[in-house]
């Protein structure tokens, strides 16, 4: 399985840096991030990681809100209309997703799914010739 | 000058006789009920003074809620014609009874006080204040209409339509708790008018909530009238029991329908006027529900000396606080026990929370922080926002007041050590620390 490292965090001065601190001293490298922010004062940080169970491990240890969330990564090719394709393929398998982002790996972009439910979702992808990538190759390990 | 002067201004001493006449058919009243019956048996208080009144229990909240719902009703069940209760669903209700006499004497008593404030039959009054169970409702309603002026029972919010109705039909008095009114003078601007020139405004009765002196003076100033300060409680009958007159220098509390007392909260013994203590109030002209020393909660004290009006009956000064932990925001009484016992019902949220008293754009609110517990956190953003929006409502259904809930990382909040104090009033008008 795939995992992204999902962290609860108050808009408050020195939240998010705790984050970033307590990886860095894991020596946990970020390979892209987002934050769904919503209006009453927290938001929801997604890291991929290149280690994701360590960089759990460390930031509950460190007394952070940190949870493993599944994910489903597709690769998508680097150019005008790369990610288009990818879209109009999980549209055509009736995937629906919550949240969404990307990372740029040189010769190719990888697309990051959250999905409510994502053995379903891995089921309809594979129907339409989809393949995700795997997590060794999501992580972008050296 | 008054509404009834042979009342208002009534000697000291036969104020005190005419008190001490009523207390003791109070008591023959009080004894018709369950608890009385028993709280005061065999008590032969020798009662030739009103300051003998001291030698008699206490009656508390608690007392009310503990004898819920008839055991404090001292008239036959057929008699009672209206109730009305506090809000929450944690424990009993505090529920107050009326007999066709107690709200027609209730009646007169508001109409006695907005004359006070200088309100006349010629006036338009709109009542800006919630219907129903809520005493501000009904209350200054039965009151408006004794007192003869033309009623608005517009009820609260909808600032749009309060400003219609008091353009549409020449408003010349409102009622409205002190921190709605920025509000209102708001929607006022953004309608492009100004209060001073496009209504015909001349009082304001405020109350339901505590305010400052300067909230008031600048109430006044943005409305272009005299804000009077009106206080009751439900327990009381609600509205209409102490009023601010002309002179604007403490509110008459009615002796001819109440005895008040000034104790120490901690010893429970009597102060003398002037000094601040627990207000201590028993009732002198109901049927249905006599209530003998109820301990108000209330912090205030008897200013001292006799008013320039003319009014015999003694002045409060504004209430400075709680001897409990309640508190009140937009009108609304609000113990921190009820925000607990709605926190304690969701398992995703940790023992530890806040309250924050604030003052957000000219209104006051209630901020709670919750923490979310980490096992519970699945870095579902959907499932916090649900979690979220499911504590606004059932605090909302509680308190009758839509809190801020604001969720906070695990561990954030203090952990409390023994009596924690959970509540914070940041609040511009409030100078008292609550707690």
């Amino acid at each position: 399985m795939t995992w992204q490292i999902s962290i609860f965090l108050e808009n408050k001065i020195g939240h998010f840096e705790r984050v970033t601190r307590i990886l860095r001293e894991a020596s946990v490298n970020i390979r892209s991030m987002t934050i769904n922010n919503t209006v009453s004062g927290w938001g929801i940080l997604n890291l991929v990681v290149d280690q994701p169970e360590r960089g759990c491990e460390a930031l509950v240890d460190g007394g952070v809100s940190a949870t493993l969330r599944e994910i489903i990564v597709l690769r998508m090719e680097e150019r005008p209309g790369g990610l288009d394709d990818i879209l109009q393929k999980l549209a055509a398998a009736a995937v629906n997703f919550d949240n969404a982002y990307g990372i740029n790996h040189g010769k190719y972009a990888f697309l990051i799914v959250d999905a409510g439910n994502i053995p379903d979702a891995r089921a309809k992808l594979k129907a339409v010739g989809v393949e995700p990538l795997t997590p060794e190759e999501s992580y972008l390990k050296n | 000058m008054f509404w009834e002067p042979e009342i208002e201004t009534l000697r000291r001493g036969d104020l005190e006789q005419l008190q001490l006449e009523r207390l003791k058919k109070t008591i023959q009243q009080a004894r018709q009920s369950e608890y009385y019956k028993q709280k005061l048996n065999g008590s032969g208080v020798d009662l030739s003074l009103v300051t003998h009144i001291r030698e008699l229990p206490f009656t508390t909240k608690e007392d009310l809620r503990g004898h819920f719902p008839w055991g404090f009703l001292s008239i036959e069940k057929e008699e009672v014609v209206r109730l009305h209760s506090s809000s929450g669903t944690t424990g009993n209700p505090t529920v107050v009874y009326h007999s066709r006499h107690d709200l027609a004497s209730w009646a007169n008593l508001m109409a006695r006080s907005l004359y006070c404030a200088g309100i006349r039959k010629s006036d338009v009054f709109q009542n800006i204040s919630g219907y129903g169970l809520f005493t501000g409702g009904l209350g200054f309603q039965y009151g408006i209409e004794r007192l003869g002026c033309l009623s608005i029972p517009a009820g609260a919010g909808n600032s749009t339509r309060q400003i219609k109705l008091m353009r549409d039909f020449g408003t010349t008095a409102i009622h409205a708790i002190p921190s709605y009114l920025g509000r209102l003078y708001d929607v006022f601007l953004e309608e492009g008018l100004d209060p001073r020139k496009d209504t015909r405004l001349h009082t304001f009765v405020i109350g339901a909530e505590p305010h400052t002196e300067e909230q008031r003076r600048r109430i006044e100033e943005m409305f272009g009238v005299k804000a009077y300060n009106s206080f009751g409680l439900s327990e009381m009958n609600g509205p209409g029991v102490a009023f601010e007159c002309t002179e604007q220098d403490g509110l008459h509390v009615w002796e001819d329908a109440y005895i008040v007392e000034i104790i120490d909260p901690k010893t429970l013994e009597p102060l003398p006027d002037g000094e601040v203590g627990e207000l201590v109030m028993t009732t002198l002209d109901r049927e249905a529900m006599p209530l003998i020393r109820y301990r108000t909660r209330d912090l205030t004290r008897i200013i001292p000396g006799p008013c320039n009006c003319g009014r015999t009956h003694r002045r409060l000064d504004r209430i400075s606080g709680r001897s409990d932990d309640m508190f009140i925001v937009k009108g609304c009484n609000i113990f921190p026990m009820q925000v607990e016992g709605v926190l304690l019902k969701l398992p995703e949220i940790g023992d530890d929370y806040r309250i924050i008293l604030q003052t957000i754009d000219d209104q006051d609110e209630m901020i709670v922080e919750v923490e979310v517990k980490r096992e519970w956190f699945r870095g579902d953003l959907n499932f916090l926002d649900r979690l979220q929006k499911q504590i606004v409502h059932l605090i909302r259904d509680e308190v009758l007041i839509r809190p801020i809930v604001k969720l906070v990382e695990p561990g954030s909040i203090p952990k409390s050590e023994g009596k924690a104090v959970r509540v914070f009033d940041n609040r511009n008008s409030y100078n008292t620390k609550s707690q």
